[in-house]
């Protein structure tokens, strides 16, 4: 018996010498096609060259004035986030996390923090559908304190509950006011005959990004008996494409994410800048997808994707990134769409999807640095692309990007350390140190 | 209903507070803590309308005046997903005919292209009308404005499965996205329309033979291709038909060839409808055409053919598409592994 296993490995052994045997020669062979050496060489100098291409600073004081802005006003230009100001919370505080700005010297005092958290469970209410946030006050019919039920018209938002539980694990609130049965009453109420889920349990859009939260929700609490999880599952098989992507809903073309509305003449607030009121938790539906399927307690003992399904979506995925040449440097930023332009946001919805598929070591990171450098905008925040204005949406998520891609190899002008972030969790997107507490917490079962 | 043009000539609307009709409501403010995160600094118009809408919802009224008042709100914040939710609670209970209503969402629709409440409501009141042929149009133009909107298309998409069975409103459907095509080939979501067209909606009359549709889509796609080689949407839609129909890839064997080595000034063209050849002055090697036939060695399997596999990624890795080297000696580690 042990002879066997010994003669197996043996034989494996060889076999595995053999193919890097074959693997060395074939990274010396010269391409066929056109057998160019020169060029070769030519390219691999260009990399190097590319190598050496140093990276301006990351203005993480900019960015973290920017996000602090936004969280004590917005300009009556921001009308249209009335109905998603939670979400807004959210990634400003998630700004802020990954900064590293909420705990150090320079963090917000702890009224402050307080008050915030107080805003947030304001935001919780229940009814006869259960218990959720609501995205604002802005359709509150009694006073906040008065703890009556909601009505029709101010039921709890799924997006906005999924953002309102990380935004309170960020602040480290212990979440001995939530109410986890009302909530699990509230996800029931929300998914619908083909799997999906409503964003309000009444009526609202459907589509995978209110799967995703639904998903999200029931991992933190580590409960996952208020979803049909193998319904939801059916329809996010729905939504794939003949790419290898997935759509917002089933025939739905595959995207890294829903457009943001252009920018248009914005007034300006003092120092406040931002893109005309983006579409928040706008989800790269392809993430959306993926994440949910990975996040899903597994019934079988395969992957939730098979081999070939996850060969295509890798493939679509790692095609979005961009090659951009400017002057020596190339900017490898991604797009959301085949034959799209690069936007800041994708970089996260895409690479967080390859990282969830492990397939992280695919992406070029120098690039996508150099993209989002150019990012930034000179009074903090950073926008879709280049000469666009900032919001919290595309900051938070180009940051998000950079803690799972930090360039490398990292030369900087000046601050190389500012480029520098604390690791994430990209199935839950927050850093792993707020995931780690909101499934703690949310769920009650780690204290 | 009043129309927004009317009113728009006595310049800024009066405030529902300045308004007679209005006197006997009493406001709802929007009540908040001491610590909000944050507010938005509302303009004394929206403010007040708000403060009227959550006055009516409170109280429940679905009158005339509540389509005036929502109409108001929705055109200062097309997302205010409850105004427009109360609107067509307000529409239904009225009985307010959901013609004269569509004509106002046809103007808000392109106003607020990009805002999802404009295309749903627009799903409701077509579900409850069932007139989906002059929605065609409305696309068309909506196209006109941005051609690759997601909401637009999404729609279009919504409308076809949902009247599947309603032949006059299918009959032209190739033709269109043919068109849309035509306009630009590189519009990814006309090619997307093309596919749940033709595979993603049953099968129509006239396409029961799939043998000949696979044919169809197979050249219109490499006639596409041979106008503009370097066109990723294009190509993708070449592997979506094969993976659909479950077509080896070898079967584009001579058509992808030409397009994987340079052009030829030489090249004497033989007229061959099945493998249209590149155009003059493309830009060759193709990198998705090197892809393909990378992939087409790989499906075949043996030694040989993988080894051509290898130095085409390898090209693609070194030389024609840099910035994903590292997928290319992923899929050639790959390729070597699994033998
Ligand atoms: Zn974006």
């Amino acid at each position: 018996m042990v002879l066997i296993i010994q003669i197996k490995r043996l034989v494996a052994d060889i076999l595995s010498i053999l193919r890097q045997f074959l693997w060395a020669r074939f990274a010396k062979l010269g391409p066929p096609l056109l057998p160019s050496s020169e060029e070769t060489s030519e390219n691999s100098s260009s990399r190097r060259k590319m190598d050496e291409i140093q990276l301006p600073p990351f203005n993480r004081s900019g960015h973290a004035a920017h996000a602090r802005r936004c969280m004590s006003a917005l300009p009556r230009s921001q009308i249209e986030l009335d109905a998603s100001r939670l979400a807004l919370a959210f990634y400003n505080l998630g700004i802020l996390d990954l900064l590293g700005d909420l705990n150090d010297v320079t963090a917000p005092p702890q009224w402050q923090k307080d008050g915030w958290i107080n805003w947030l469970w304001a935001q919780q209410t229940h009814g006869k559908y259960g218990s959720g946030f609501r995205p604002s006050p802005f359709m509150t019919l009694h006073p906040l304190e008065s703890n009556l039920e909601y009505s029709d018209y101010d039921a709890p938002h799924l997006i906005m509950t999924y953002t309102a539980l990380l935004a309170l694990a960020i602040l480290r609130d212990d979440f001995s006011k939530l109410d986890r049965s009302g909530l699990i009453t509230f996800l029931r109420a929300c998914q619908r005959e083909d799997g999906s889920f409503m964003t309000t349990p009444k009526d609202g859009e459907n589509d995978l990004r209110t799967l995703y939260c639904a998903f999200a929700i029931s991992a933190m609490l580590d409960d996952w008996s208020g979803v049909d999880v193998e319904r939801a599952k059916a329809f996010i098989a729905s939504c794939r494409t003949y790419e290898g992507g997935y759509g917002q809903a089933p025939f739905c073309e595959a995207q890294g994410t829903r457009f943001q509305p252009k920018s248009e003449p914005f007034q300006c607030l003092r120092l406040i800048t931002l893109s005309s009121a983006p579409r928040l938790l706008t989800g790269g539906t392809t993430y959306i997808a993926v994440a949910s399927l990975y996040l899903a307690p597994s019934s079988t003992g395969s992957g939730p994707l098979t081999a070939i399904e996850k060969a295509q979506t890798v493939r679509w995925l790692v095609n979005n990134q961009t090659a951009v040449k400017d002057g020596e440097a190339t900017l490898g930023g991604f797009a959301g769409r085949t034959g799209k332009p690069a936007d800041s946001c994708y970089c996260f919805w895409c690479g967080a999807a390859l990282k969830i598929l492990k397939y992280d070591g695919l992406i070029e990171t120098k690039p996508l640095a150099l993209f989002l450098a150019r990012c930034q905008f000179k009074f903090g925040g950073i926008s879709k692309f280049e000469g666009e204005h900032p919001d919290p949406y595309h900051t938070y998520l180009s940051m998000a990007a950079l803690s799972m891609y930090p360039p490398s190899p990292l030369l900087a002008e000046e601050k190389p350390e500012s480029w520098k972030f604390p690791v994430l969790d990209p199935l839950l997107n927050a850093r792993v140190e707020t995931a780690e507490w909101a499934k703690k917490n949310i769920s009650g079962k780690g204290q | 209903m009043k129309s927004r043009a009317d009113s728009e000539e006595d310049q800024t609307p009066a405030l529902f507070s300045e308004r007679p009709e209005w006197s006997d409501v009493v406001t709802v403010p929007q009540y908040e803590t001491d610590t909000p995160i944050a507010p938005i600094l509302y303009s004394p118009e929206y403010q007040d309308a708000s403060d009227y809408f959550r006055a009516i919802v409170k109280s429940q009224e679905h009158s005339e005046r509540v389509l005036d008042l929502t109409e108001h709100l929705i055109r200062l914040n097309p997302a205010h997903y409850t105004a427009w939710q109360y609107r067509y609670e307000t529409l239904l209970a009225l009985s307010s005919p959901f013609e004269t209503e569509l004509e106002l969402m046809n103007e808000l629709a392109v106003k607020y292209l990009k805002t999802y409440q404009v295309w749903h409501h627009r799903r409701l009141l077509i579900t409850h009308l069932r007139t989906p042929q002059p929605e065609l149009k409305f696309i068309e133009r909506c196209l006109q404005v941005d051609s690759k909107n997601y909401h637009t298309w999404s729609y279009r998409q919504w409308l076809l499965s949902h009247f599947v069975d309603n032949e006059d409103l299918w009959r032209d459907e190739l033709d269109f996205v043919e068109n849309a095509i035509g306009d630009d080939v590189r519009n990814n979501s006309a090619w997307h329309h093309r596919h749940f067209v033709v595979f993603g909606c049953g099968v129509r009359p006239g396409d029961e033979d799939r043998a000949r549709v696979a044919r169809r889509e197979l050249t219109f796609t490499k006639q596409t291709i041979s106008l503009a080689p370097n066109n990723l949407s294009a190509w993708n839609y070449l592997r979506g038909v094969l993976d659909t129909m479950k077509l080896p890839y070898s079967l584009l064997t001579q058509f992808v060839k030409p397009y994987t080595v340079p052009l030829d000034p030489k090249r004497i063209d033989i007229v061959d409808l099945e493998n249209p050849p590149p155009p003059p002055g493309a830009q060759l090697p193709c990198v998705h055409a090197i892809e393909m036939l990378a992939d087409i060695h790989e499906q075949a399997g043996d030694k040989d053919n993988i080894l051509q596999a290898v130095e085409l990624w390898k090209s693609l890795a070194n030389e024609h598409d840099t910035m994903r080297v590292k997928y290319w000696e992923h899929r050639i580690r790959d390729a070597l592994n699994s033998r």
